[in-house]
């Protein structure tokens, strides 16, 4: 049931003719699953495809209306749904508008930890000439600001960023500044694994308001298998930082994130209880990503999508039993794609975008200058592969990067819209293409849909949440629009249309 | 189409699929081609101007091989290709129209889009609030 209210065409004669509006489909649980440009989405009994396109559907039938509600076809009564429609398409690509607006910058490879999932090339903690110098952070403020976007993020990353916290706090007054006098709003972030920060270090934060993500893959016996450090007491490192850190920058400003290992794989309900116990309301159900070091330890870390996959939907599983327990706890992935797949928005979440977020959305200014597409295209860079960088920030204008041969040949091949195996696709609105992802894993900038571990998990992952759609349970429908909206699960009840 | 029993001569290393394109064009089968080119090597054959036939090959050999439940696969995906096909010819007048009205308020698109835009049931409809309509003859 696609309508809760009849427009007064409703009662006039039936229409004579319509027109099909441009949609995909697939078929799911003995339906058939049409999405139009939108985003918008319908269950229809088998058969219905072949009605429409043979145009012998009853045009009196609850189906017809439906169709006609959810903008799979138009008729003479229905002129002001285009224009609704139109508008609905731009807000699908307003990650398009305003600009790069993620902005990660690399201080330093140094690292004391030794993970051996590690997505970066890090180096020891004494080793300077790993460093991001002066010169290179005030050419790189500068590139940021350059872009058009008013809502900007600054991301230190390392390493270890908190390792040159001299650099940091050369950075963030810069940046401020010249914030102010461009008229933009500035977020600022720290990724951190916690292990050296002090009160000292969090005052500052504090002061400056920069916001701590950091990082937790589950409980004691695993985040410490995954994160060796000398005194193999991560775990204890990172809940000690956890909480000082809370306490001294507030509740809300520290986020964790975890990484899924193959030691991880069979403890997805641990891991999430570990998330509840620490007072986390989000949880991001990461698969490893196949860059850095991930590559040189894969078969100790690594394992194939099949496995994440069953490991994802243990994961929500848990997430949703919590949920419904009162305590309300997103999965961010699923978060993401129910924003895609229930509203018109897009969102700022750079891996689903297309064109790809990829150097669109986000860049990222290496501790040498070396500007990349992103975070993986500078992993890529560090095992010696250079294909995504875009530019030197010494040498380089954002009119350059954005025109490199790189960044060209990426918004290319990141189009789902026409891309082998995407242009088809009935998830193509709520999917991407990740160009790094495939030019990793196969060899190819394009990739190969059927044998793509992104593709796999993305259709996997949004079949199920079709599924639970499908179903409309209630609570179920209550938590997912609670972590729509942000809001408490008291507040949300709405069901799926 | 041809029926999944009478056609082709499944055995336990592959299967046939015969395809009348006439229903299924040849991109379509090549796009069923992709989608089941990673568990199976997909050699197709243009019989007569009006027949392929396909040969499925598993690219691993399972306990679990049903030749007539992989031709049936092969074929309800081959004609769900057909029929985006058709979806798509009926529909991408409309979708050029209805991207160019999206882009044209963001400011995207700075040229007039080529072509003649319109819709006869818009264009008869002189309330319609659906402001594109055909552009001048050029």
């Amino acid at each position: 049931m696609a309508r809760t209210f009849y427009p007064h065409e409703h009662f006039a004669p039936r229409p004579s003719t319509f027109n099909l509006l441009p949609f995909k489909f697939t078929r799911l649980n003995e339906k058939e699953l049409l999405v139009n440009e939108a985003g918008e989405f319908l269950f229809a009994p088998t058969g219905t495809i072949q009605l429409l396109t043979d145009q012998t559907i009853d045009t009196a039938s609850e189906l017809y209306r439906d169709l006609k509600a959810k903008h799979f076809l138009y008729d003479d009564t229905s002129s002001p749904l285009l224009d609704v429609l139109a508008a609905k398409i731009r807000t699908k690509f307003d990650h398009l508008n305003g600009g790069t607006k993620l902005h990660i910058f690399v201080v330093t490879l140094r690292c004391e930890h030794s993970c051996h999932y590690c997505q970066v090339s890090r180096q020891s903690a004494s080793r300077g000439e790993f460093d991001m110098s002066q010169a290179t952070a005030d050419r790189a403020i500068k590139l940021m600001m350059d872009s058009p976007a008013r809502e900007i993020t600054l991301e230190f990353q390392g390493g270890e960023p908190l390792l040159a916290f001299d650099l940091i706090q050369y950075i963030i007054p810069r940046a401020k500044q010249q914030a102010r006098e461009r008229e933009k709003n500035l977020d600022i972030v720290v990724c951190t694994n916690l292990a050296c920060i002090t009160d000292d270090i969090l005052l500052y934060f504090r002061d400056e308001g920069v916001k701590v993500s950091t990082s937790l893959d589950g409980p004691a016996f695993l985040h410490n298998k995954n994160r060796p450090r000398p005194g193999n007491n991560s775990y204890e490192k990172a809940i000690e930082g956890i909480e000082r850190s809370r306490a001294i920058l507030g509740f809300e400003n520290v986020a964790a994130l975890m990484t899924t290992t193959a030691a991880s794989l069979d403890y997805a309900a641990e891991i999430v209880d570990e998330y509840v116990r620490r007072d986390f309301h989000s949880i991001f159900l990461r698969p490893i990503s196949p860059y850095g070091f991930a590559i040189k330890t894969r078969h100790r870390t690594g394992y194939q999508m099949e496995s994440f996959l069953k490991f994802y939907k243990a994961g929500l599983k848990r997430v949703l039993e919590v949920n419904r327990s009162s305590y309300r706890i997103a999965e961010a992935y699923t978060q993401i794609l129910l924003t895609k797949i229930l509203t018109p928005h897009s969102t700022r979440y750079v891996d689903m975008q297309s064109p790809a977020g990829e150097a669109w959305s986000v860049l990222v200014y290496n501790y040498d200058g070396d500007v990349y597409a992103s975070d993986e295209s500078r992993m890529l860079a560090e095992m010696g592969d250079r294909t995504f960088r875009l530019g030197n920030v010494h040498k380089d204008t954002r009119r350059t990067i954005f025109t490199s041969d790189a960044a060209l040949r990426m918004f290319q091949a990141s189009a789902t819209q026409s891309l082998a195996g995407c242009s088809d696709c009935a998830f193509q609105s709520y999917c991407a293409a990740d160009p790094v992802y495939h030019y990793a894993t196969q060899g190819d900038i394009y990739g190969n849909r059927p044998t793509s571990g992104f593709c796999i998990r993305n259709m996997e992952v949004i079949k199920e949440l079709f599924a639970l759609l499908e179903q409309n349970d209630h609570e179920t429908m209550r938590i997912f629009w609670s972590w729509i909206t942000g809001k408490s699960l008291q507040n949300e009840a709405i069901e799926c249309a | 189409m041809a029926e999944p029993e009478d056609r082709g001569t499944p055995n336990a290393n592959h299967v046939v699929v015969e395809i009348s394109l006439s229903i299924v064009s040849p991109e379509a089968l090549l796009k069923t081609c992709y989608w089941f080119s990673r568990d199976y090597v997909c050699e197709v054959k243009k019989q007569t101007e009006s027949v392929a036939t396909v040969l499925l090959s598993p690219r691993t050999v399972t306990q679990e091989f049903t030749p007539n439940s992989i031709r049936d696969a092969f074929l309800t995906s081959a004609l769900d290709f057909a029929l985006r096909e058709k979806i798509e010819a009926k529909t991408s007048g409309i979708r050029d129209l209805l991207l160019a009205k999206a882009f044209s308020e963001s400011g995207v698109l700075e040229d007039e889009p080529e072509g003649v835009f319109g819709d006869k049931i818009e264009e008869s409809n002189p309330d319609s609030m659906f402001k594109i309509l055909s552009n001048p003859q050029r």
